[in-house]
């Protein structure tokens, strides 16, 4: 497995090949925003991008899908999408939160829908190029990775640096595995772009190191800062929705008007609705909106650590955006619980 | 087991909630095999007094409607509100914003004193009898009421989104109004619709009423941070949920 330099004019001929080859996934401008989508040519790709709407967590993870049909007493089949597909220009702190997920889908009960289609994907990574309005990840460890990629590639000047780990990553490559080598001054160009990235990707400062909070937490519970942000939470979910570490789900049976077939449905819910709580016989046990609110920072900073290892926040800004009364900045609320109250 | 007999009713309305229902083409042969319709004016010449489910759209703007509603009720085992009308008072609310006569002069000119045509504030039909099920939106969006229909044939609840509009936004990918400085009502309508409108291009206009527990107030917070006015946000909660009742 090597490591490679290639012009841009090649990257372009590499993708169209991808293209052609299968189903490929990468980022694209829209609205004056970017997002992944099907990539018909490689002039649409935008390795260029800040951040997208939503992360590419919906590949693996759909908005919305059938878990399986059934047919009255004939009885039911599981659904799984076994399709192999390629994704392009995920940036690091997403590739970060996909091993998160898979951390997740793969512990306990295996999640065999979510599981099919992550083997299924090839990740080509790309170090970020353009800083999004909110990032922080930088502050989360998360600027640049060294694993959980198929392929990175990196710009550097008028070419990228192309850096393939795993055997998925070999198969794509394709011509490339003629281009030149890197050589040492690319190299060291690329370690500069990391370098640069960790240090710049802090649009907000987190005045804490990340393993600490857990700890912070364990002593935050009855901090004011949850009642008085939470006033002007719409409980909208947006938060939740546009995060990629985010997996909760909701499934319901979608029953056809023969009222014998019909389909189960899993789709995205949120910790942050209102009604995400609430279990048989109308009890909620999140009911007040401080509670859920509340919940969200806890998830992120102390439970999902205690489960997988990781703090669960990547510093990819997109709930900072997406929030519209401006109040879901994990940074801000974690940096609040440090003062005095 | 026989089929649940069926009628549709309306009262002040623009009858396209029942238009939808006539829109479920095809579907509409699904929906008679499993329910059998006895009264709807809309779309047969029966008449009925005996049904199981009365399905009402319009709201309450006469006197004597609330008597024709109140007999509708005593006869129904199930009452389903169609559509915003029917649901919160819809447009019709708009009225209540006014002095009743200068309404009736506008609307009638020198035909207002006319005793038919008279008229007091618009209620919503659960202001007057209690509502089983209530299908929002202007109009309704047939698919959900078909879902609502089988649910209730089952023996279902059917479940009915209590969050806002945000949420099926960001399950389209859309990129949300307020990042183009302009007011939407989303985050404070009830999802449901699909977000149909803010993923054309359009903000919200909360045609199916508020979310559960909206936080109007922090709509009205935001106002500034968009360079937008309360008096704006205002100005768009008038059109459906202006004067909206909350049940108790
Ligand atoms: S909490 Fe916000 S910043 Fe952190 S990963 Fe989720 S969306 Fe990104
Ligand atoms: S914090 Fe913001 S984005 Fe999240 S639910 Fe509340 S209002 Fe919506
Ligand atoms: S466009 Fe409207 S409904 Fe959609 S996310 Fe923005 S505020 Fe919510």
């Amino acid at each position: 497995m090597g490591v490679v330099t290639v012009d841009l004019k090649m990257l372009n001929v590499w993708v169209e090949g991808l293209i052609r080859g299968g189903r490929v996934f990468g980022v694209q401008a829209k609205n004056n925003r970017f997002q992944f989508a099907p990539l018909l040519m490689a002039a649409n790709l935008r390795l260029d991008y800040d951040v997208t709407v939503i992360p590419p967590k919906k590949y693996m993870q759909p908005a919305r899908e059938d878990l399986l049909t059934f047919e009255g007493a004939a009885g039911f089949e599981t659904c799984l999408d076994q399709e192999p597909f390629i994704l392009i220009g995920v940036h690091p702190y997403d590739v970060a939160a996909i091993a998160q997920m898979d951390a997740v889908f793969s512990g306990d009960n295996v999640d065999v829908h979510y599981m099919t289609r992550r083997k299924q994907a090839t990740v080509v990574a790309c170090d970020v190029q353009a800083a999004s309005a909110n990032v922080f990840a930088g502050c989360m460890g998360t600027a640049t990775v060294d694993k959980g990629f198929d392929i990175l590639l990196t710009r550097v000047g008028d070419h990228y640096v192309v850096d393939s780990r795993t055997h998925k990553g070999e198969v794509i490559l394709g011509n490339l595995v003629k281009a030149p080598k890197a050589d040492a001054v690319s190299l060291a160009r690329r370690e500069q772009v990391w370098e640069d990235n960790r240090k710049y990707l802090r649009k907000h400062e987190l005045r804490m190191a990340p393993e600490t909070l857990p700890t912070l937490l364990e002593a935050s519970c009855d901090h004011p800062v949850w009642e008085e942000k939470s006033q002007r939470c719409f409980s909208c979910g947006s938060c939740n929705m546009v995060c990629p570490t985010c997996y909760c789900f909701d499934v319901r049976d979608d029953v056809r008007w023969d009222l014998k077939g019909g389909a189960r449905v899993r789709d995205w819910d949120g910790c942050m609705l209102r009604d995400f709580a609430t279990v048989a016989g109308g009890h909620n046990f999140r009911k007040n909106r401080a509670d859920r609110y509340r919940h969200r920072y806890y998830r992120k900073g102390k439970y999902m650590p205690a489960k997988i290892g990781h703090i669960s926040c990547v510093g990819c800004g997109r709930c900072i955006s997406a929030c519209v009364t401006k109040i879901a900045n994990p940074v801000e609320v974690y940096n609040r619980l440090l003062e005095v109250r | 087991m026989s089929n649940p007999r069926v009628a549709i009713f309306d009262f002040a309305c623009c009858e396209g909630c029942q238009l939808q229902v006539v829109n479920l083409e095809e579907d509409i042969l699904s929906l008679i095999a499993l329910v059998d319709p006895v009264e709807w004016r809309e779309a047969m010449s029966d008449h009925s007094d005996s049904y199981d489910i009365a399905i009402i759209e319009g709201s309450i703007t006469r006197p004597e409607d609330v008597d024709r509603l109140k007999t509708i009720r005593e006869r129904a085992k199930i009452l389903i509100a169609l559509g915003a009308c029917a649901t919160m008072g819809g447009i019709n609310k708009l009225k209540n914003n006014f002095d009743l006569k200068e309404v009736r002069q506008a609307v009638y000119g020198a035909a207002a004193g006319m005793a038919h045509l008279n008229t007091e504030p618009t209620r919503a039909l659960d202001e007057i009898v209690k509502v089983d099920f209530k299908v929002h939106g202007c109009p309704i969006d047939n698919r959900e009421l078909g879902a609502i229909i089988r649910c209730l044939i089952m023996g279902k609840t059917p479940v009915i989104p209590t969050y806002p509009v945000c949420v099926e936004c960001k399950k389209n990918e859309v990129v949300c109004r307020y990042e183009f400085n302009e007011i939407c009502l989303g985050p404070v309508t009830r999802a449901g619709c699909g977000a149909r409108c803010p993923s054309r291009g359009f903000w919200c206009f909360g045609c199916r009423g508020y979310a559960e527990e909206p936080n109007v107030a922090a709509a009205s917070d935001v106002m500034d941070h968009y360079g937008k006015t309360v008096e704006d946000l205002k100005s768009r909660l008038t059109l459906f949920v202006g004067q909206q009742e909350f049940p108790p």
